[in-house]
């Protein structure tokens, strides 16, 4: 009876979950020993970035439900926030990060307001414009954030006694990869919850939900800014390694390929936008030499894994647990 | 003291008047039936007392001593009042347990999380959805099995009343026997229930006492017998004695 009041039944085991994640990032943390140039390296970070802010996409979208066109406003609010309090403040990169992540936090809750009554494509207006007026807001705030110019100089990280800038982004790959490991277990953590059941309970029939107890705003509110945290942390984290910030974060371009992570990916499974993230990035680098051919191909590649396994990259790993399954029951 | 009065509650959308002064009251323990036509009101007034999706224009509702009539729909649930939907509903892409388990642990806050397990185990167990099926979506399940699994969610937040609409609706004859069966165990287990049925056969077998709505007004309230031979349900069901022939 113990047992049973543990388990859950139908998922996997929190045990095997943990062991397959720690798995996954020792062989993450190895990487370097092996790819020691530092451009490779460079893809790798980016591809943990854009794996960060993808996969809080996907608690909001995918989880959520939420068309929340307004998710890489919260990763600009974070590049822009970690610039602002290290330049102008003269705040300390570490804990600018972590305050960069509070800032978009609170502006993940200050936009739930108003979409909490509505659905569908009136989130995705609210949203979008939203992610517009914060764009606004910095470039009509020149003086502080250098308009359409950006801010360039940012201060970036430091580590006692160890040169960041000269190490072959040695240092900056294992920050990126913490704020990856922080992040995937944080939102696997909560998407186990009895909240991330919520979250999901809401999405599939709002009304039956509420008739259970859940709280429409409460329980939005807490989606919303959940995904954000993280996703503003890597924005600062960006911002760091960069040294820079542009209003290039708010456009459509990044928007669209992190949703292309998310998407290709598989919603609802966190790992699915992760393994999406690294896909696509490696993936654009490997056809580097396509020029102009290179987003045709990827889109086509898209469209592809989508029209055979519309679940994305995750519902590959699901059929063949299924088929793995069905073998081994004979 | 009733552990449901409703007080002249009226629901109008634009100049239809779903719902027009209704006023009963629901004992603690009982089994209360509403019957009615189509668009009586009946699923209307189901909303209107839950809040979900909306309350009502006018009245007066208070639930074991509490005025509900503008409470949210989350916090009336936590006072102990429970509801099913006309049409199996589920949440889908969770499983049959993890349904349970958020709906109980929502539902009936402010207990341990080995209580919330245990107190769903036995929810499942009570409608008698078996273990083998406790990992399976939602999604996957016959209409019956989602029905008991709607149950389950109701049970498992403890409610002191649970409201059924319609819970026969698409069930055939022996699925409908054991709902029969299930409704009386849970009753059984101390929570008043009030229910609305299409199948008066279902709501006779059940109720102790049975109310008639018709066109958003109170028909008729009292004994199931005495009810249904009341010239006015007769009417308000098959049409005049001469157009029933």
């Amino acid at each position: 009876m113990k047992a049973d009041l543990r388990a859950t039944p139908g998922r996997v085991s929190w045990k095997n979950e943990a062991a397959l994640v720690v798995t996954a990032f020792a062989v993450l943390a190895l990487t370097p020993f092996i790819v020691t140039d530092s451009y490779s390296r460079h893809i790798l970070i980016m591809a943990f970035i854009y794996a960060v802010v993808a996969s809080n996409w996907d608690l909001s979208l995918g989880y959520g439900g939420v068309f929340n066109f307004g998710h890489l406003a919260l990763f600009g609010i974070g590049v822009y926030a970690y610039g602002l309090m290290t330049k102008l403040a003269g705040i300390d990169p570490w804990l600018a990060m972590a305050l960069s992540g509070a800032v978009s936090t609170i502006a993940a809750i200050v936009v739930t307001i108003p979409i909490l009554r509505l659905k569908g494509i009136y989130i995705i207006l609210v949203t979008f414009g939203f992610a517009q007026l914060v764009m606004q807001l910095i470039l009509s705030q020149s003086d502080y954030t250098g308009g359409t110019q950006g801010m360039v100089r940012i201060q970036t990280l430091y580590l006692a006694g160890h040169n960041m800038i000269r190490d072959g982004k040695f240092a900056y790959f294992y920050i990126a990869l913490a704020i990856l490991f922080a992040s995937t277990v944080f939102l696997r953590l909560l998407v186990r919850s009895k909240t991330g059941a919520s979250i999901v309970a809401l999405r599939d029939n709002e009304e039956y939900a509420v008739s259970r107890g859940i709280s429409l705003v409460r329980q939005r509110v807490i989606t919303l800014a959940a995904s954000a945290f993280f996703t503003g942390v890597a924005g600062a984290f960006y911002a760091a390694y960069q040294r820079n910030a542009s209003v290039d974060v708010f456009g459509m371009s990044l928007a669209t390929i992190i949703l292309s992570m998310v998407l290709l990916g598989g919603t609802s499974t966190i790992y699915g936008a992760i393994g999406a993230s690294f896909v696509l990035t490696i993936f654009a680098e490997v056809m580097a030499d396509f020029g102009a051919w290179r987003p045709i191909i990827t889109a086509l590649l898209i469209i592809v894994v989508m029209l055979v396994y519309p679940s994305g990259l995750a519902g590959i790993w699901a059929s063949a647990r299924a088929s793995w399954l069905r073998r081994r029951e004979g | 003291m009733p552990l449901l009065e409703v007080e002249s509650v009226s629901k109008a959308f634009g100049s239809l008047k779903a719902l027009d002064k209704v006023s009963f009251k629901v004992e603690p323990g009982e089994i209360f039936g509403i019957a009615g036509p189509n668009g009586s009101g009946k699923s209307t007034l189901f909303n209107v007392i839950t809040g979900i999706p909306f309350g009502p224009d006018s009245g007066r509702i208070v639930f074991d001593g509490v005025e509900i009539q503008r409470k949210a729909g989350h916090k009336i649930a936590w006072l102990g009042l429970a509801r099913t939907f006309q049409r199996e509903t589920s949440f889908d892409k969770l499983t049959v347990f993890e349904n349970v388990l958020v709906s109980g642990a929502y539902g009936k806050p402010n207990r341990s999380p080995e209580e919330e397990r245990a107190g769903a185990l036995e929810a499942l167990d009570i409608v008698g959805l078996p273990r083998s099926r406790h990992g399976r979506l939602a999604e996957e399940l016959s209409v019956f099995d989602r029905k008991c699994l709607m149950l389950a969610t109701a049970v498992a937040m403890q409610p002191k009343m649970l409201l059924l609409d319609e819970p026969a609706s698409g069930l055939t004859r022996p699925e409908i026997e054991t709902s029969i069966g299930l409704i009386r165990r849970i009753a059984d287990l101390g929570v008043t229930i009030v229910l609305i049925e299409h199948v008066l056969t279902f709501l006779m077998s059940l109720s102790q006492h049975l109310l008639v709505l018709n066109q958003g007004e109170v028909l008729t309230i009292g004994n199931p017998k005495d009810v249904i031979a009341d010239a006015r349900v007769i009417e308000a069901y098959l049409g005049t004695r001469k157009a029933a022939v």
